[in-house]
């Protein structure tokens, strides 16, 4: 992707990129428990944990769940 | 054909295509670097032997033995009661598992990684069956779970144990995962090796505290550290008397006791005072007849016990039963006499039985106090030397795993006689009525008995290794009570590997004002290194162990020996004489005697078959052979096979086989250093090599036999503070902080140990062009210049990596759903700020990649409830905020969410990692390998660098005065070796003890730059790159390896002018942390005194501290009685217009008959509208803020303090007269200082 071409993501970004706009209208309406995506520690299962939810993968049940790096562009200043 | 093992062969070449292959394929068979594992093997192993079968939990279940119960009234005789036998039949750990509750988990098992991952502890089931019979009966059996306790890394209940290199990388371990700590909370711990008085050997003491015992007690003691079966130890004590007599002494659950020896003699055997006395002098025909001074004693010891009137065995067990019954804790039912045996099994000599005690142990016993009786009457005669207690001769290591075990069976104990007794007194307390018998008893026997007591044994276990604390009603034998556990720091891993090698002498020896207990003896000689101890308060008390060094784990088998010893000639008849006879003696146990002249026969006998292999004799036997010398160490042949004993390989060159010698031993053996020192007829062994006295850490000092020894032990200090590479599974780790070289290399000069030790999978620095060279200025009192491209390259760069836990549990709450009052995230339905909502994510917690700097949020949470319907609700609309609040600026490196073991709970702990780059800047600390230590001073521009003729620039320059006073020669040779290396692509061999006068190091380096077309002495010709000149002296430059030390200035500065005050003085806090000040003290006031400097001194004291401005009274002189005047007329208005003293006025309404024409002075009013008069002499003055409070706090004494602001307000002594102030003579005019002070 050049650099153009990259587009700051608007939403968490729950699925793929033609969920995008689904997921903003979801939030819209209900403003509580939006998923985020999070990684299994595990087995490396990626799925999303709404708040409130249980710590635990979907898959395998392991215990620690790593956040995913932010898909925003991350720029410093470079000294 | 299954492809070949992995090779464990290293030499010192850079072997770069193996690693790389051993990194990118981890060997799926074993470690390339066994040599580590082996380091570590000693605590792993001590802790795998105690759950094995015959471990050492089952041999202390033996001990703790049956308790005996009895039903119904205390006070009544146990006659017609009910009694209940109950015993410990085993204790079962079980390896880390998630529990059964949990019923998401896929893979059950409990990872190490995972209890680092989630701060958590790593632990397994315990649980303990209980056997019991009542009256008599058939035996039933119950099984309770006594908690978790926590398990050592790798060790047989760990689920790494056995693992190749592959398995551990796939368990998120280090591919050469070590084990041997535990990790608690998340944190590494390991317990520490201790070193303890030898056991079962009785050594000879003058101690002038002895004598402090009582009257008529003298300086002189044996002591035998007697260790039974399960490795818990009982010291026994003789003392000696003025009047020749001995008591007995030992310690029982912290208290001390005396007994005549006599009677524990008598107790031991049937015995008479003929035999005691021919055991003692030995038969009427010996040498040992003539010694007066001792047959005087013993008789005098005979007679002395007379006025006991105790004669039979019997009668004597019943004595000592009747004293110690209520000490001991034994059960009612028992007689006296029982009681008594039961006194002998458990406190005298346990290490010749301990358990179902026969009559011929008992005999051991006796005849091994008649030793220890002989050798004290010998120490006191003058006849044989004292034994040196801190001398490794006479000591062993206490193990981890042994510590832990005794600790553990000490609980179990604890938990069936003192935890049962109390559970059973509060049930009869109960149900009076019952009985063991009844039908509800035998229903509430086992569960509901027990849920009374606490039994959570993990617990207790847990809280002694993350404290280090012991808390023990026995004391365990040990002569401290803290510091028993450290953290094993990963700062890199030289450090890390340092905490296993490390044996300290005891936190009890630091407090001792003498040294002796430090000095470094030549009997250490191959057991502990002589350069890797720390310099300060642990000097010589924190040992390390030689790389060579072994520590048994498990007794050999030795059981060929007495029957060998007797086909030798060891007979059992003696004499007191040592030239007569002497002793042979197996594990503190006494199997004959022989003639002086014959035992070194025996000894060398002995060793030609342990080395051999033969007749039974283990390799790993200490034969402690001691001649008899004129007054020396007392004679005999000393021989060992239990654990816990230091070895250490050596050559035996009678066989030219490897030889394990132990400490006793090696003091009386003639050991070559190197083959040519070998002497004929006298050297029994020759070293493999010199280096293996030396540690792990010592032997990575490159030339270090070249280097002043205090230098090797600065590197060895500083070799553990490097920033280096802590290790390669950094994602699963979450260390407090963690410091990470980026740019590390494998050194250039190194030794083979250095690959042996697979040091280059965690590199600590980088190989450096050093010049040394005098240039600038800007390396003075060891500075060194970077090259600022060079850094710019990446030269020490390096990371920290810091861990918050953040949690949202309240401490020491039952964990479950319904406790959960806060969550992370915004809160629901609020409006929150966009600034705080963009630094997070939708979940309250940051983004990962991102930059953070003072002040950020770093996670958002609020508070909830539940609601009817049980869902979980936020009411108050509030969100709260975690900040980051260091200084510097960070990266998000990870976020990290954490779940419960049960896997139902939300989210309730986070981790973040951060990462805060540290590239070098000026006052970074760094050093080369020989204890060269240096600050950076400056990244001088690479245009401004000298450069020889080749074009090589250096990338620091040092001073040459850091060399004559310390005399680092190594460095010179690495210097050379290296920029050899770096010409030729060699590894060069750095190992020390290589080169002798006739082949220098320097010459063997010399001639390969000469042959890379470099001067032979590393000069080189250097050009200023500041004007282009030649530099009028050849300069010395080549490549040293160079480490990164963790101390940063990053971590240190502190400035302020102003700041946080400490609000009842005034004066800045203390505390970088806090942006306190550095106290300007008594010393640094007197430099600046010293030197005229005035306004400085001001500055500092006042005007950047406490300076505050007071108004003040002139003629009352005091701060306490102005107030400012208030106008009626301005209204609410704050302004002072005037201030007053209301001391000195006067008020209106008090006044009588006041004339308003005629009031001096203006007519002001205080707050409550009363007006007043007078008191205008007032003005402001800048005083210290300190000077203002004293004056408060001696004020609520009762003291008043009276200033005077100028000599003029001074009170006039005598009658008032007209003063002529230039009159005045000079020496009044100094007394009156400005503004002094009059207490009044």
């Amino acid at each position: 992707m050049s650099r153009e071409a990259y587009q700051i993501p608007t939403s968490q970004g729950a699925g793929g990129p033609g969920a995008g706009n689904a997921a903003v209208a979801g939030r819209a309406v209900d403003n509580e428990g939006l998923p985020m995506l999070y990684i299994c520690g595990d087995c490396g299962t990626k799925f999303p944990l709404k708040r409130g939810d249980t710590i635990r993968c979907i898959e395998c049940g392991c215990r620690v769940l790593y956040k995913e790096r932010t898909r925003r562009m991350v720029q410093f200043e470079a000294r | 054909m299954a492809p070949a093992a992995t090779s464990t062969e290293w030499d010192h070449e850079y072997n770069t295509l193996r690693r790389q292959k051993l990194f990118q394929e981890p060997p799926t068979d074993r470690s390339a670097y066994p040599l580590l594992q082996v380091a570590v093997d000693p605590h792993i192993e001590s802790f795998d032997a105690l759950f094995k079968p015959d471990g050492l939990i089952e041999r202390g279940l033996a001990d703790i033995g049956t308790r005996i119960f009895l039903d119904g009234d205390d006070r009544s005789a146990p006659v017609g009661r009910n009694r209940l036998t109950i015993k410990y039949k085993s204790v079962q750990l079980q390896k880390s598992q998630i529990p059964i509750t949990n019923k998401f988990a896929k893979n059950r098992e409990i990872l190490p990684a995972e209890c680092r991952e989630r701060h958590v502890t790593y632990r397994g089931k315990l649980s303990a069956t209980f056997e019991y019979r009542i009256n008599g009966g058939d035996p039933q059996e119950f099984t309770r779970e006594i908690g978790q306790l926590p398990i050592m890394v790798k060790s047989r209940h760990c689920h790494l144990y056995n693992n190749s290199p592959a398995q551990l990388v796939a368990k998120k371990e280090e591919s050469e995962e070590l084990g041997g700590y535990f990790v608690v909370n998340g944190i590494e711990k390991i317990i520490r090796l201790l070193l303890m008085n030898r056991r079962n050997f009785p050594l000879a003491i003058n101690r002038p505290s002895f004598a402090n015992r009582g009257p008529s007690y003298t300086a002189y003691g044996i002591i035998l550290r007697s260790v039974r079966p399960d490795e818990t130890s009982q010291t026994n004590v003789l003392h000696y008397l003025n009047d020749g007599n001995i008591t007995f002494r030992f310690s029982w659950r912290k208290a001390e006791y005396l007994v005549p020896v006599m009677m524990i003699l008598k107790a031991l055997v049937e015995t008479n005072d003929r035999e005691i006395f021919e055991g003692l002098v030995g038969a009427p025909n010996s040498k040992g007849i003539q010694n007066t001074f001792l047959t005087d004693r013993v008789e005098l010891l005979l007679r002395t016990y007379k006025s006991y009137g105790i004669y039979t065995k019997a009668q004597t067990r019943a004595y000592l039963g009747e004293k110690f019954r209520p000490v001991l804790g034994v059960s009612e039912t028992l007689s006296n006499y029982e009681v008594g045996t039961e006194f002998l099994r458990k406190i005298v000599l346990v290490h010749l039985g301990n358990v179902n005690v026969t009559e011929e142990q008992d005999s051991d016993k006796f005849r091994m106090i008649l030793l220890m009786v002989r050798k004290l009457y010998a120490l006191v005669a003058g006849d044989c030397a004292v034994d040196n207690p801190d001398a490794v001769q006479n000591q062993e290591i206490l193990l981890g795993g042994f510590l832990y075990g005794q600790i553990i069976k000490e609980r179990l104990d604890e938990l069936m006689s003192t935890g049962l007794r109390a559970a059973f007194r509060e049930y009869w307390r109960r149900f009076p009525g019952r009985t063991f018998t009844s039908q509800e008893f035998q229903k509430d026997f086992p569960a509901k008995i027990f849920t009374k007591l606490s039994e959570n044994i993990g617990n207790l276990l847990e809280y002694f290794l993350s404290t280090g604390n012991l808390s023990s009603p026995s004391g365990l034998d040990l002569q401290q009570v803290s510091g028993f556990t450290v953290v094993a720091e990963k700062l890199n891993f030289l450090r890390f590997i340092s905490h296993f090698r490390m044996v300290h002498r005891g936190s009890f020896f630091a407090q001792l004002k003498t040294t002796t207990v430090r000095k470094l003896l030549p009997e250490s000689w191959g057991f502990l290194c002589p350069v890797h101890t720390p310099d300060g308060s642990p000097c010589g008390l924190l040992n390390h162990l030689a790389h060579k060094c072994k520590i048994m784990t498990s007794a050999v088998d030795a059981s060929a020996i007495p029957q060998l010893a007797a086909e030798l000639g060891v007979v059992d008849t003696s004499s007191a004489a040592t030239d007569e006879s002497v002793v042979v003696m197996l594990d503190g146990k006494i199997i004959g005697w022989c003639k002086p002249t014959e035992s070194r026969r025996i000894a060398d006998t002995f060793r030609y078959w342990k080395v051999e292999g033969s007749h039974g004799v283990p390799l790993h036997l200490e034969i402690g052979f001691v001649p008899s010398s004129n007054g020396g160490t007392y004679p005999g042949i000393y021989m060992s096979s239990e654990p816990a004993r230091m070895v250490r390989p050596t050559k035996y060159l009678p066989l030219e086989k490897e030889d394990f010698v132990g400490p006793l031993e090696q003091p009386y053996m003639s050991i070559a250093c190197t083959e040519p020192e070998i002497i004929s007829g006298e050297s029994s062994h020759v070293e493999f090599d010199p280096t293996n006295m030396l540690s792990i850490l010592a032997n990575m000092t490159p030339f270090s036999d070249f280097n002043q020894s205090p230098r090797n032990m600065y590197q060895c200090q500083m070799g553990k503070q490097t920033m280096g590479t802590p290790g390669t599974s950094l994602r699963y780790r979450t260390d407090n902080k963690m410091y990470r070289l980026q740019t590390g290399q494998t050194p250039i000069v190194r030794s083979p140990l250095h690959n042996a030790y697979g040091f280059d999978n965690f590199p600590n620095g980088t190989n450096a062009v050093v010049a040394v060279i005098s240039y600038t200025g800007y390396d003075m009192d060891d500075a060194m210049i970077l090259n600022k491209s060079a850094h710019e390259r990446g030269f020490g760069h390096g990371t920290i990596y810091k861990t918050k836990k953040i949690t949202l549990k309240e401490e020491n709450r039952t964990k479950s759903a319904k406790n959960v009052t806060k969550l992370f995230g915004f809160a629901p339905n609020t409006l929150v700020r966009g600034w705080d909502r963009n630094m997070l994510g939708d979940d309250g917690l940051p983004h990962v990649g991102r930059c953070v700097q003072e002040g950020d949020v770093l996670c958002a949470w609020h508070t909830v409830s539940a609601d009817y319907s049980g869902n979980l609700v936020n009411r108050d609309g509030v969100t709260h905020y975690e900040k980051y609040k260091d200084s510097e600026v960070a990266f998000i490196e990870e976020v990290r969410v954490i779940g419960s073991e049960s896997g139902n709970e939300p989210m309730q702990t986070i981790s973040i990692k951060l990462r805060i780059p540290r590239s070098p800047i000026i006052g970074d600390k760094f050093s080369s390998r020989h204890g060269q230590k240096g600050v950076a001073s400056q990244k001088w521009p690479m245009v401004d660098m000298p450069f020889s003729e080749s074009g090589i620039q250096p990338d620091v320059i040092i001073n040459p005065h850091a060399f004559p006073s310390r005399m680092t020669i190594g460095m010179f040779v690495e210097s050379l070796a290296g920029k050899a290396g770096a010409l030729h692509g060699l590894a060069q061999d750095s190992t020390p003890f290589r080169f002798d006068e006739q082949n220098t190091a320097g010459d063997y380096f010399g001639h390969q730059l000469k042959m890379a077309g470099y001067n032979y002495h590393g000069n080189e010709p250097m050009y200023s790159g500041i004007t282009g000149e030649e530099l009028a002296a050849d300069i010395y430059i080549g490549v040293v390896y160079y480490q990164r030390l963790r101390h940063m200035v990053n971590d240190k500065y502190q400035v302020r002018t102003t700041g946080p005050v400490v609000p009842t003085t005034g004066q800045p806090i203390k505390g970088r942390k806090r942006g306190g000040g550095i106290r300007v003290g008594e010393m640094e006031r007197d430099a600046l005194l010293a030197h005229g400097t005035a306004f400085l001194l001001q500055d500092r004291l006042m005007n950047c501290s406490d300076y505050s401005r007071s108004w003040i009274c002139r003629t009352c002189g005091s701060f306490l009685s102005i107030q400012p005047t208030v106008s009626p007329f301005v209204g609410k208005k704050k302004t002072v217009s005037s201030v007053r003293c209301r001391n000195c006025a006067k008020r209106l309404d008090e006044m009588e008959d006041v004339d308003l024409t005629k009031v001096t002075g203006e007519i002001w009013e205080d707050g409550q509208g009363t007006q007043w008069v007078g008191g205008e002499d007032t003005t402001l003055v800048a005083v210290p803020g300190a000077l203002k409070y004293l004056d408060v706090e001696l004020a609520a004494m009762g003291v008043k303090l009276k200033y005077r602001v100028d000599p003029k307000d001074a009170p006039r002594k005598g009658p008032l007269v007209q003063t002529n102030w230039d009159a005045l003579s000079a020496g009044k005019k100094a007394n009156g200082l400005q503004p002094a002070l009059v207490a009044a």
